[in-house]
């Protein structure tokens, strides 16, 4: 069974692009579209990796890593966080929340998914 | 910079080590936690034969790596350190120091050394246990693991506790890896998970040493890490063929000017990031190995390629200046550059003079900067010799261990206040009299072991050296709890030697200061370490020499403290200007604590006393002692003085302020008078006279007791 993303970013295209590169490798891909929505979206079902975007509305990406790695569906889940160079301050906080793989926006789809391989094959 | 200069910091940095190896080994004893100092003596160990790999001088590899197997069983707590195994390393210490020399000489190795080198290499082999070593051609370690005549990466992993918590799974990068190659080999390292209670299951204590076999570079492999690598450990060695490859490499650089790190991370040998943490390493330790060093222990980097790369470098550098760590200056230059500063100081006084006299604004502002440039330039210079006086004191721990085992006496060196600093020439000139000072307290003051456990002492004997600044000046202690000295004895001797009339009634100072008479030994038995009664007379006059003081402080029974007190320095002082019936003197500027008027601070002229702020100092008056003509003037100023725990005023006519004071010696005539310490050449060119703080301060307390005031 291929092992599932979910995707957490304000951004449809981005989440699209991200999408399909995922899937033409042969992960199964779902999408959220902020933390809140992930967090209703996950409802302890189990996925093997996230990739979240740091600046996002309702909840960013950092609370929504506080209240995964508190939930101990989540506690080890690999979490991949998107960030702007310019969040420099944000990474160190959510390096501390437990996220140490970081990939900075703009990136390009095979990045992403090498960054990807390193913590979760399909 | 030439291989030869890189030696010559190789032997500086090696003979350091060595030092530090030698203290942690004679302290591991008194330690309750020793780990600290075998992680010290390993350090060393491993460092000389790493950077010895780098130099191809193989007979101190092969012998530093018999010694390292035998510390690493002692680290990794397989084989307690006892008394026998020390003196073993003690003698593993003394031939890597020989085996120094001869690099140092670039002779080849004595026969004599090399039987020696064999003979501890046969002695350290029933310690090393079932892993008896495979004794190693030059840099073992550092060459590639070669499996079936092929070569492959070898990456080890020590992954981070964190690792779980952060979502990392150490799988996950095995995984990864063996889509970049071929995984050779693969062993996972269970040695730091702790046992019982303190395995916590949500932290990772996972190492991991893996052979690849894979085409893609450096770069990739490190990538692959890339999300942990701030807190794990990971090392990654290129195969051999790789060597060859980073070689053409290095050379096919352009000529410019680089870093040994620049020009490794250009010849894609190592990342900027391992660069990056090399660095930082370099930064927190103390032992201060140099970048390639790092690198070839670390074994990111094989030797060869740092040589290459150090040569690629040493092109460039030829004539530029480059950083060096410690540079290596004949004490003479130094010595002609405190002369000159000296002469610059009393130039600059003589400039500032006439500025004043021609009340010329700009001309005073601008000497009176230049005399402050003058002054950095002196403490600068005067800095140069500074040393500390810690590795003085460390030889002490070597002969004390040695003399204690001779005379069959168990006895503890403490030492204290190894960072306080002064002058090297008196560094090396205390080195002496301290030797005989310690040598008659081991010989004479601690008891033999009979008579201490009779006395209810311990066993051991304690015995403590301990230098500190104060005033001024700097103290140095060497205290025993020996039996303390015998007045009677003492006293009964000096009647003997016809020093003392009999019934003379002396302090217990006067009588202790027998002892550095010349030819003056109570001692029952004349060892072969002390009692021939040469030494402490020579003792005193060596302090002496030094404008130094000596004073004993003993309790019979309890023990002996013997109290040097030396100047920081021997060539310039700030020095406080005096005058007294037109006449210029200097105190020095260390020594003083404050100047006040006589007036209203005078207790008791009779007694020559001042009351200070309700404290009661005896004074001198500079005009009676000197014996100068001429009345007091109506407004006295008093200069309050401190040496050793005494305060003394000093009663002078004006004051005239600090004066950077160039001390030159009196003339062999007037060396024994009393009372001057010196004389300097002021800005007008006048010579004025250095008091001598010690006499005067001595003068002053006694005076209470004879009322008069008499110097010689």
């Amino acid at each position: 069974m291929a092992k599932t993303i979910l995707i957490i970013d304000d951004s449809v295209s981005l989440r699209q692009v991200v999408g399909i590169t995922l899937a033409s490798a042969g992960y199964d891909v779902a999408e959220a579209c902020d933390g809140q929505d992930a967090l209703a979206k996950l409802n302890g079902q189990k996925v093997h990796l996230m990739i979240c975007d740091v600046n996002m509305p309702h909840m960013d990406g950092i609370a929504f890593l506080k209240a995964i790695r508190a939930h101990p569906a989540y506690k080890f889940t690999p979490v991949i966080m998107l960030t702007t160079e310019a969040g420099e301050d944000k990474k160190k906080e959510g390096q501390a929340a437990g996220a140490k793989a970081w990939v900075v926006k703009p990136f390009k789809p095979e990045q992403l998914l090498v960054a990807v391989s390193k913590l979760i094959l399909p | 910079m030439d291989m030869d200069q890189v030696k010559q910091t190789f032997i500086i940095e090696a003979r350091e080590l060595l030092a530090s190896m030698e203290e942690a080994l004679l302290t591991l004893e008194d330690q309750t936690d020793p780990s600290e100092s075998i992680n010290a003596i390993f350090r060393a160990v491993h460092t000389i034969k790493g950077s010895a790999g780098l130099f191809g001088l193989d007979p101190i590899v092969r012998f530093a790596h018999s010694v390292e197997s035998v510390m690493d069983r002692v680290r990794s707590g397989r084989l307690p350190l006892g008394p026998e195994l020390i003196g073993l390393f003690l003698e593993c210490h003394d031939h890597l120091v020989a085996k120094l020399a001869t690099v140092l000489e670039n002779a080849p190795e004595h026969p004599d050394c090399q039987k020696e080198g064999e003979r501890l290499m046969t002695s350290l082999i029933p310690w090393l246990g079932a892993s008896i070593a495979t004794i190693p051609s030059v840099h073992p370690e550092v060459s590639p693991r070669r499996e079936g005549g092929k070569d492959y990466w070898h990456i080890s992993v020590r992954f981070p506790p964190s690792m779980f918590q952060n979502g990392m799974d150490p799988l996950s990068f095995v995984r990864y890896l063996r889509t970049l190659g071929q995984m050779v080999s693969l062993h996972s390292l269970l040695e730091r998970v702790p046992t019982g209670d303190a395995f916590d299951p949500e932290l990772c204590y996972l190492g991991l040493e893996m052979d690849l076999e894979t085409d893609v570079d450096r770069k990739t492999l490190e990538g692959v890490f890339e999300f942990i690598q701030d807190d794990s450990r990971i090392r990654i060695i290129p195969p051999h063929s790789k060597v060859e490859e980073y070689l053409s490499l290095i050379q096919a650089l352009p000529e410019e000017e680089h870093h040994l790190g620049e020009i490794l991370v250009a010849g894609g040998c190592i990342t900027p990031h391992d660069l990056e943490m090399a660095l930082q390493t370099q930064r927190t330790e103390d032992s201060q190995r140099m970048i390639g060093t790092i690198f070839v222990e670390d074994q990111s980097v094989p030797s060869p390629v740092v040589v290459a790369a150090l040569e690629k470098q040493k092109r460039f550098q030829d004539k530029a200046v480059n950083e060096m760590r410690v540079v290596k200056v004949a004490a003479e230059k130094l010595d002609n550059l405190v002369n000159l500063v000296g002469e610059l100081v009393i130039a600059g006084a003589s400039a500032q003079a006439l500025a004043n006299q021609a009340k010329e604004p700009r001309l005073v502002e601008a000497t009176a900067t230049f005399n402050k440039l003058v002054e950095e330039i002196r403490d600068n210079a005067l800095s140069l010799r500074m040393v500390q006086i810690g590795e003085t004191f460390s030889r002490f721990r070597r002969i004390v261990r040695d003399v204690s085992r001779d005379l069959g006496k168990e006895i503890e060196l403490e030492i204290q206040g190894a960072e306080t600093e002064l002058d090297k020439t008196i560094v090396e000139k205390i080195a002496d009299p301290l030797m005989h000072i310690v040598r008659n307290s081991m010989d004479h003051g601690i008891e033999p072991t009979e008579v201490r456990l009779a006395r209810g002492k311990p066993v051991t004997g304690s015995l403590s050296l301990n230098a500190y600044h104060e005033s001024g000046s700097i103290v140095i202690e060497v205290a025993d709890d020996g039996g303390g000295l015998d007045r009677s004895r003492i006293l009964a001797k000096a009647m003997e030697k016809g020093l003392v009339a009999a019934g003379a009634d002396l302090s217990d100072a006067e009588v202790h200061a027998m002892i550095f008479e010349p030819g003056f030994s109570t001692a029952e038995s004349v060892s072969n370490l002390s009692g021939r009664g040469v030494g402490m007379d020579v003792v005193r006059r060596n302090i002496d020499a030094l404008r130094g003081t000596v004073e004993i402080e003993s309790y019979e029974g309890s023990g002996t403290t013997i109290r040097i007190r030396l100047p920081l320095t021997l060539a310039i002082i700030d020095g406080f200007r005096v005058e007294v019936e037109g006449t210029c003197y200097v105190i020095p500027l260390d020594t003083v604590i404050e100047c006040l008027d006589l007036g209203p601070f005078l207790e008791s002229e009779e007694n020559h006393l001042i009351n200070l702020r309700g404290e009661v100092l005896p004074f001198l008056r500079l005009r009676e002692i000197f014996a100068l003509s001429g009345t007091k003037p109506s407004k006295e100023r008093v200069v309050v003085i401190q040496y050793g725990e005494v305060r003394a005023g000093i009663v002078v006519d004006k004051l005239l302020g600090e004066f950077q004071t160039v001390i030159k010696p009196l003339g062999e005539l007037f060396r024994n008078l009393k009372g001057l310490g010196g004389s300097t050449i002021l800005g007008t060119g006048e010579v004025a006279l250095i008091l001598d703080v010690p006499q005067l301060v001595n003068l002053a307390s006694q005076r209470t007791r004879t009322r008069t005031p008499i110097l010689s």
